[in-house]
């Protein structure tokens, strides 16, 4: 159900993700982020288009993390920075983390190899039911992300939404 | 100072597992996996050549102006592969893989050679002509427009050419019709040199190019001057 990748390009790090529907406790699980107590990043899935998107934000992370070139202060909310298009931390936050309102989270974890990892402590903590991760597209609000990701109807000539979501969050820094 | 030193003479480990497909003056290119995908992998290798500071001055901007540009021709609907991370440290872009494509070159020449192929030449000149056109009126200069730098793949479900622009290493922004008639000056040379008997379908191409852009006629008339110049050419009276 939850779906684990080892990062090709830094191997001993896993990402591991989870998407639950029907959320209760949103207020709670967001100051279990803010206090660490949670370990993950809590993004609001109605800005995510595909599990691909978050493996990219968190790829960015383990890099800009290992090389000492964050931004942010912890690899959690440097993934929810790398989601954003622009490069306004709080907004960051605002867009994509998740509200006391939410009822749906995805939730990310990034992990050594040599710390064991315990999702079921997790799982455990969230009052809401686990769904897939490629059921995120019934929560995906297409007009709000193509809305704040600036993407025209011209560009989708080349691609998919997911394409050009990640082409941006690839090239923030530059373009 | 040292530490830094230490991380930029590391080859990267991922490269070490992809493969390498292509070694150029300027970048390798290698083709990969990265998060569950096939990737293109282009690495602007240090330059020993070069004195350190400037190599690397060089090189970041080289790679940002690269990404740079395939952002802003995707944004005009131009095809161009999807850039997935940069590294920054190595000087790495990670593209999208555009698998089941075969490149204009490649193409030109089985079709060239037998009597139907003239047809789908016609085409496949039109949208040449036309995706330049597009290009040129969002003031990217391509800088290595050549019939290799070109993609052509099928969509299953739609069964047209789509054509995808590549190689972005050499491109820049600018709104001088110079450099644009510049642009489409390599195109010519490279494609009638690649491509021996083409001047027709050249010409084809030109007439797409004017029809598709707005500023096209400018561009032409420089065309016609920048040919004037160059090697054998005498810029008297």
């Amino acid at each position: 159900m939850h779906r684990a990748h080892d990062l090709e390009l830094f191997p001993e790090y896993t990402v591991t993700q989870l998407l639950f529907k029907d959320l209760k406790n949103a207020a709670e699980l967001r100051k279990m982020a803010v206090n660490s107590e949670i370990k993950g990043a809590l993004i609001n899935p109605t800005m995510v288009v595909d599990a691909f998107q978050i493996l990219v934000a968190a790829n960015k992370a383990v890099h800009l993390h290992k090389n000492g070139k964050m931004k942010t202060r912890s690899m959690y909310s440097e993934i929810i920075f790398n989601l954003s298009p622009t490069n306004n931390i709080s907004e960051a936050f605002k867009r994509f983390g998740i509200s006391d309102s939410d009822n749906a989270v995805y939730i990310v974890l990034v992990h050594n190899k040599e710390e064991t990892l315990n999702v079921d402590d997790i799982i455990s903590k969230v009052d809401g039911q686990q769904i897939d991760v490629d059921q995120v597209s019934e929560f995906t609000d297409a007009a709000k992300v193509k809305k704040l990701y600036k993407v025209a109807p011209l560009e989708e000539r080349c691609g998919s939404l997911l394409d050009a979501v990640v082409c941006r969050m690839a090239t923030k820094d530059v373009a | 100072m040292a530490e830094a030193d230490v991380l930029r003479k590391q080859v990267p480990s991922y490269l070490a597992e992809a493969h390498m497909i292509k070694q150029g003056a300027e970048a390798r290119v290698y083709r990969g996996r990265f998060l569950g995908r096939s990737v293109i992998i282009k690495e602007r290798f240090p330059k020993l050549y070069r004195h350190p500071s400037v190599d690397e001055k060089l090189t970041r901007r080289r790679t940002a102006q690269e990404v740079r540009s395939i952002l802003r021709c995707r944004r005009a609907g131009i095809n161009a592969p999807v850039v997935y991370f940069v590294d920054y440290n190595n000087h790495c872009i990670f593209l999208e893989d555009i698998v089941h494509s075969v490149s204009v070159r490649d193409y030109i020449v089985p079709v060239q050679a037998t009597v139907q192929g003239t047809g789908h030449l016609q085409t496949l000149a039109d949208k040449i002509g036309e995706i330049l056109a597009q290009m040129h009126d969002e003031d990217v200069i391509h800088g290595d427009l050549t019939t290799s730098n070109m993609l052509l793949f099928t969509k299953a479900e739609h069964k047209n050419i789509n054509l995808v622009l590549i190689d972005f290493g050499l491109s820049y922004i600018s709104a001088l019709t110079e450099d644009k008639g510049v642009d489409l000056y390599v195109l010519e040379k490279a494609f009638l040199s690649t491509h021996p008997n083409t001047e027709t379908l050249f010409e084809r191409l030109l007439k797409s190019y004017t029809a598709s852009s707005k500023k096209a006629s400018a561009v032409i008339k420089k065309l016609d001057e920048v040919r004037l110049r160059g090697r054998k050419r005498s810029m008297v009276g």
